[in-house]
């Protein structure tokens, strides 16, 4: 194999090249920055290192159902395991039985009630407090993404509402306070 | 004492992804626009429909990165699906629900190279990776002429060049954590990464 494009790196190897690369050009080594060949190579090194992504990238777009069959077998595999969390009683009328809902099963509640609104995505929920025992006081902590172009505030109450909607009429969670943090901002793709 | 869970059932369902047929889910729901970090956030509180989102954002690249790994598509759909299968079972250990797809990534590779560990055993794995998983000549008609040089070089490359590179270049491993995975010296991983790059990089230049 030659090597002949790349021997004369004004004294620096590929190696040394691309660790320089990988650590983000800094600090500054004006040895490597004032050499043209080094300078050509960190720029075929960077494209290399893209194109090595895309091109797996690429050859798993070739085929969008390629994947499907291992896919379904895997949430069939999974789909049984999600962690219940603790269980959130429910008073029951015959006083022989006692009734619970689990804790994955609110947040599911929270996450249904959330998607129905249009330009929020809903992402963690955690549930604070003692909601085992009735009555007691619980704090809802949830984050969401809110769709770009949108006033937050009025956002944020109507993710409130719904929320505190849902569980008013799933579970007898007295609710403390909703916490809601929006952390991220995305645009709806084209359709 | 009864533990009657029926009352949340019918909303639970909704959420939790249990339709028929497993599969098919809509891809243009909401979901859709959700970026990783939204996603991997709601798999980690039990999301499955979360879950099957990131399985068909990310799941192909993947199965394709495990199959350059294996030298093979054969065993590629199994490695994946375990890999995910452990991913969801472990995502209580994601701390930061952004890298997601990195995170994948290490599963996924380490999984491989579970498999070829346990290949080596049977039998020379150099003769079963010789057979790459190159591309089809009909790819070389494509536009994108360096990205089929590049796929072409990979699949070209010597089997233990190829796991270093790609290890190295798009799983983010340390080169003594290839070492390690690898149970080489990190003076060979080095050894191997160089030749790697020189013809990479060559191969890539060829099509300026």
């Amino acid at each position: 194999m030659t090597n002949s494009d790349f021997d004369d790196l004004d004294g620096h190897t590929l190696e040394e090249l691309s660790d320089y690369l990988e650590s983000g050009r800094t600090p500054r080594d004006p040895g490597i920055e004032n050499s043209a060949a080094c300078r050509l190579a960190l720029e075929g090194l960077a494209r290399l290192r893209a194109l090595s992504l895309d091109a797996l990238q690429r050859e798993a777009d070739r085929d969008p159902t390629r994947d499907d069959g291992w896919i379904a077998g895997l949430l069939d595999i999974i789909k049984d395991e999600i962690r219940p969390g603790r269980d959130i009683p429910i008073s029951d009328p015959d006083a022989m039985t006692s009734l619970s809902v689990t804790e994955a099963a609110v947040r599911g509640l929270v996450r249904a009630a959330a998607d129905a609104l249009p330009s929020v995505i809903i992402g963690r929920t955690e549930i604070e407090g003692d909601v085992s025992t009735p009555g007691a006081p619980v704090r809802v902590r949830i984050t969401a993404a809110a769709e770009y172009g949108h006033a937050l505030p009025p956002l944020v109450e109507e993710l409130r509402r719904v929320v505190a909607e849902a569980l008013a009429e799933h579970t007898e969670l007295v609710i403390d306070q909703i916490d809601v943090t929006i952390d991220d901002v995305y645009r709806r793709a084209e359709r | 004492m009864l533990n009657a869970r029926s009352r949340a059932a019918p909303a639970a369902d909704v959420l939790l992804g249990h339709r028929a047929g497993g599969a098919g889910i809509d891809l243009h729901g909401p979901l859709r626009d959700a970026s990783d970090t939204i996603l991997a956030s709601r798999a980690i509180d039990g999301d499955l429909v979360a879950f099957e989102v990131i399985a068909h954002r990310h799941g192909p690249l993947m199965r394709v990165l495990a199959a350059n790994l294996l030298g093979s598509e054969l065993e590629s759909d199994d490695v994946v699906q375990e890999a995910f299968i452990s991913a969801w079972r472990h995502l209580g250990e994601l701390n930061d629900p952004a890298r997601i797809r990195s995170w994948l990534m290490r599963i996924v590779s380490n999984r491989a190279l579970d498999r070829i560990r346990a290949r080596r055993h049977h039998d020379d794995i150099d003769a079963a990776d010789r057979a790459s998983t190159g591309p089809s000549t009909e790819a070389l008609v494509e536009h994108r002429m360096q990205l089929d040089a590049v796929w072409i070089a990979l699949g070209r490359l010597p089997a233990d060049q190829r796991r270093c590179w790609l290890l190295r270049e798009t799983a983010g491993y340390s080169y003594a954590e290839i070492g390690e995975t690898l149970d080489i010296p990190v003076s060979t991983v080095r050894g191997l990464l160089a030749r790697a790059r020189a013809t990479l990089l060559l191969e890539m230049e060829a099509w300026r």
